[in-house]
């Protein structure tokens, strides 16, 4: 069972994340509506990948994402970095920053799903 | 989840312990001119009025005298603190979720809408008060 | 899409809040906390925008938070006009979000965005102050608070959210970084400014633990939309104690607990006074003497205490009153009409819990100034007047009470249409009606001259409300209106709340309080002089006839049958009424304790003091009470439980 750990303030775009990657086989949902309830809820549960908004009022997804790859028990985590058309981080940054990939909203849930597989096919299970 | 345990003519009722903020013996009780049947009263309590709901009569039966053993349940629900008030109180226990059973199930004349569950510990029935449910379907006065 | 206009429309309310916060603060330093929100409310609403493929709004939202980081970095100045401009993008995406659920055609929000383009593409001179902020933190402690999760907290509830919220009401957060701790979990870090002590230390029960802030750590990752006012650590905390500033921020809890002890200190008090009257005739005559003086003294500096205490209480009622000239623009706009709104007395101060609670009343009276009392443009200028409309706001204080008016200078109220709608009988002489009256009519639970739904009004807060709000604090309410030439509504609440002084009556076994401001005198009846009118009764004092509440039938009371009763004679001429009781017992101060609680809300009864010997006593409403002879015989009737 492969838990994806959904990161993003506003719920109406986790329910459109979840809603989209619900058909994929053997995987379950966590959700977190900020940056700091998204390092603690991995701190308290096994998390196979990460989507991970970057606006967020408490802790900016840049800085979650600095600190994820800071620590070696979150480096290998897979971290699927959403971003808003228009916002002014480039491609660059955000993959510098230790983005495993990189989408904007809005996206095709198709894309979504098939980036997604890919990723889970691609990373080792982080050893928990 | 510990619950507080109290006996109302001759049952015993369990509420949550968080829901609980004192329990303290009963002095006097004002009664409120044209409040519905089931309010006692009001009490003063740290500092505050508070409600009284008769549990006997809330639940049907005929009121008795107040006495020593008599107890009121201060309990918060939502923003108010409302007083219940008991024939006794008994112990602390700690009741497992598993061990409630849904209220359907309950013998004798109690209406089931304002429990919450049954529970059975050893030999004993415990009612799982609805607190919420007790406090906002008491009639209220018609003035 | 539901999800998505549910969610929009929160960030619609926040942004239209935030906007009305950030008028009335001193340019050119906006409250840095207000704009933050405010730009994450436009950023996040851009980015639902786009997942839902709504771009008009998604392009809105984009140059509103354009203009707003601009305004953040010192580019722009936000004055009068650039206001009224972010104000007119906030009309326009609420326009088309509206338009898009209601399956409308989009609005073309080009001007605003024209505006809202040009307003973000000028530069100006003035940098904002790099001063304190806008709504600065006093006399603030620095403290490192530090947040453990885990699964036992995370059961109870509490998350590093809930300890972040908590860390925002008492203060204000610097800056909050996640930590890896030795054994593998993890810690949160929060630099926090609060002078709340004592809350912190209460929370070490949820995984909190602090200590003073050692300004020295250069490592400290400042997150770019961290809630900060200050701009960096060190510095920040120097800037902080180099400015203590004369005020101290109190919680409103604490102001309360102090309220009540002093209370508490005025029935210890009563209970002295008692004793020391049984002791009299037991201790020499000089030393009572003594005793005596002691206790006045006592009195007096215990009023003085109370005083002191209300008066820490007070706030201007200008904090409340700052809001209105946006309520009325916004209704007048919508409604399309012309209203000026005057504000007068702004710095009279009230008691911060009376105004809290008037606030939605007042806000009521004002809309239905704009919306029922104010006539259109055109009725107006037929009739003379000046095309806008005025509504005048103004508080003073009178004596012991605080006046509160809302007069508008529009059409006065239809009393024909009153007269119509009101399900009793109201006759309308000369074409006045006692203005008594026509606050009773308005204030029907239930009454309105519209059928609709009113929009105006608001929701929740009829006239009845407004009314029962008024008299709940201890005030009072009423009405004049002139046809053509205006309506004023007055509230008058008592500045002080808690302590009064009463007369205390006994029916049956039960003993009940009446405020003594309402007393006009105490009398003794004979029972036999009570003369029965239709279903009133009656007796004659000082020459005319006045109406009797007999209490013990009233409260349905057990009373046995005395040969001379007591009377409280309360209001005056017309209003005038008698109390009856069994006994008059004398008088007190009493602390005043509101009964709020719906299952012991009964008519007649407005609160409940206690006497000092544990005893509950019952205030009366000699308002309601007054009110209750002209409903007979609804009065007196058991709860069908």
């Amino acid at each position: 069972m492969h838990t994806i750990l959904v990161v993003d303030d506003s719920p109406t775009i986790r329910k459109m994340v979840r809603a989209a990657l619900g058909g994929l086989q053997d995987v379950g949902f966590i959700e977190a509506g900020s940056g700091l309830q998204a390092i603690e809820t991995l701190a308290m549960n096994p998390v196979r990948m990460v989507v991970l908004d970057l606006n967020m009022p408490d802790m900016h997804g840049l800085d979650v994402l600095k600190f994820l790859r800071s620590h070696s028990q979150y480096r290998a985590l897979p971290v699927m970095v959403l971003t808003t058309r228009g916002d002014e981080l480039s491609r660059e940054q955000v993959l510098e920053a230790g983005a495993t990939s990189y989408m904007t909203k809005p996206f095709s849930p198709s894309f979504l799903v098939s980036s997604v597989r890919e990723l889970l096919d691609a990373a080792p299970d982080p050893a928990r | 989840m510990t619950y507080i345990l109290f006996g109302v003519a001759g049952t015993t009722y369990a509420v949550p312990s968080p829901q609980v903020q004192h329990i303290e013996m009963v002095e006097q009780i004002t009664p409120v001119p044209n409040a519905a049947h089931a309010v006692e009263g009001v009490v003063f309590s740290r500092g505050q009025v508070v409600p009284v709901i008769n549990l006997r009569a809330r639940f049907g039966f005929q009121r008795a005298a107040i006495n020593q053993r008599s107890r009121l349940l201060v309990v918060q629900q939502g923003t108010r603190s409302i007083g219940l008030l008991a024939d006794e109180a008994k112990e602390f226990v700690t009741i497992a979720d598993a061990l409630i059973h849904p209220p359907n199930q309950a013998i004798g004349n109690l209406s089931g809408s304002y429990l919450h569950g049954v529970a059975t510990l050893g030999e004993r029935v415990v009612l799982i008060l609805d607190v919420r449910e007790v406090v906002e379907s008491t009639p209220i006065a018609a003035a | 899409m539901d999800d998505y206009f549910a969610e929009a429309d929160e960030h619609l309310l926040a942004i239209r809040r935030c906007l009305l916060m950030l008028d009335g603060v001193e340019r050119p330093a906006p409250s840095s906390s207000v704009l933050e929100e405010l730009f994450r409310s436009c950023h996040s609403l851009k980015g639902i925008s786009a997942m839902v493929e709504l771009r008009e709004a998604e392009v809105l939202a984009h140059h509103m938070e354009s203009c707003l980081r601009a305004i953040r970095q010192g580019e722009t100045v936000l004055d009068g006009v650039n206001l009224e401009t972010l104000l007119a993008g906030a009309n326009a995406l609420e326009a088309v979000i509206v338009a898009r659920r209601e399956g409308n055609p989009l609005p073309s929000g080009e001007e605003a965005i024209a505006a809202l383009r040009a307003m973000a593409s000028t530069t100006t001179e003035e940098k904002p102050v790099a001063g304190p902020p806008g709504d600065a933190v006093k006399m603030a402690g620095s403290w490192t608070v530090r947040f453990v999760p885990s699964p036992e907290l995370v059961a109870r509830g509490i998350k590093v959210d809930t300890i972040r919220a908590r860390l925002l009401e008492i203060g204000k957060i610097v800056s909050v970084a996640p930590q890896v701790l030795p054994g593998g979990g993890i810690s949160f870090d929060f630099n926090v400014q609060t002078d709340d002590e004592a809350s912190l230390e209460a929370w070490k029960a949820d995984g909190v633990s602090y200590e003073p802030f050692v300004p020295a750590a250069p490592d400290v990752p400042l997150p770019a939309t961290a809630a900060s006012d200050l701009p960096s650590g060190p510095r920040a905390w120097e800037m902080a104690s180099a400015a203590p500033g004369n005020f101290v921020r109190v919680d409103l809890a604490r102001l309360d607990d102090l309220m009540r002890l002093a209370g508490d200190l005025v029935v210890t008090r009563s209970r002295l006074d008692d004793t020391l009257k049984r002791v009299e005739r037991n201790v020499p005559s000089r030393e009572f003497r003594l005793l005596q003086e002691h206790d006045l003294l006592m009195e007096r500096q215990l009023r003085d205490l109370r005083e002191g205490i209300m008066r820490v209480r007070l706030v201007p009622v200008g904090e409340v009153f700052r809001r209105m000239p946006f309520v009325v623009r916004d209704l007048a706009h919508d409604i399309g009409k012309r209203v000026k709104l005057e504000i007068v007395g702004q710095s009279t101060e009230i008691d911060k819990f009376l105004i809290e609670r008037m606030m939605d009343p007042i806000l009521h009276l004002v809309r239905n100034a704009v919306g029922h009392g104010i006539e259109t443009v055109d009725r107006r200028v037929a009739a003379g007047k000046p095309p806008d409309g005025t509504i005048r706001l103004s508080a003073t204080t009178v004596g012991e009470s605080v006046v509160i008016e809302i007069a508008d200078d529009g059409a006065g109220i239809d009393l024909a249409a009153i007269a119509r709608r009101s399900p009793k009988d109201v006759h309308i002489e000369d074409g006045t009606l006692d203005s008594r009256l026509l606050l009773d009519v308005i204030c029907e639970s239930g009454f309105s001259t519209r059928e609709e739904a009113d929009r105006i009004s608001g929701r929740g807060v009829g006239m009845a409300v407004v009314r029962s709000t008024v008299e709940e604090l201890g005030g009072t309410l009423e009405v004049d209106t002139e046809p053509g030439r205006g309506t004023r509504f007055s509230l008058t609440l008592p500045l002080t709340l808690a302590i009064v002084d009463a007369i205390i009556g006994h029916v049956g076994a039960q003993t009940f309080a009446v405020p003594q401001s309402a007393v006009q005198e105490v009398i003794e009846v004979d029972p036999e002089k009570l003369r029965p009118l239709e279903q009133n009764e009656l007796l004659m004092h000082r020459g005319r006839a006045l109406p009797i509440v007999r209490l013990g039938r009233l409260f349905n009371l057990e009373t046995t049958p005395r040969p001379r009763l007591h009377a409280i004679v309360v209001g005056t001429g017309l209003n005038a009424l008698g109390l009856v009781f069994d006994r008059v017992a004398g008088h007190r101060e009493i602390v005043v304790k509101t009964i709020a609680d719906p299952l012991i809300h009964v008519s007649g009864v407005s609160g409940a003091t206690e006497l000092g010997d544990g005893r509950l006593v019952l205030i009366l409403d000699v308002a309601a009470l007054g009110r209750g002879i002209r409903e007979r015989p609804r009065l007196g009737e058991r709860a069908s439980a």
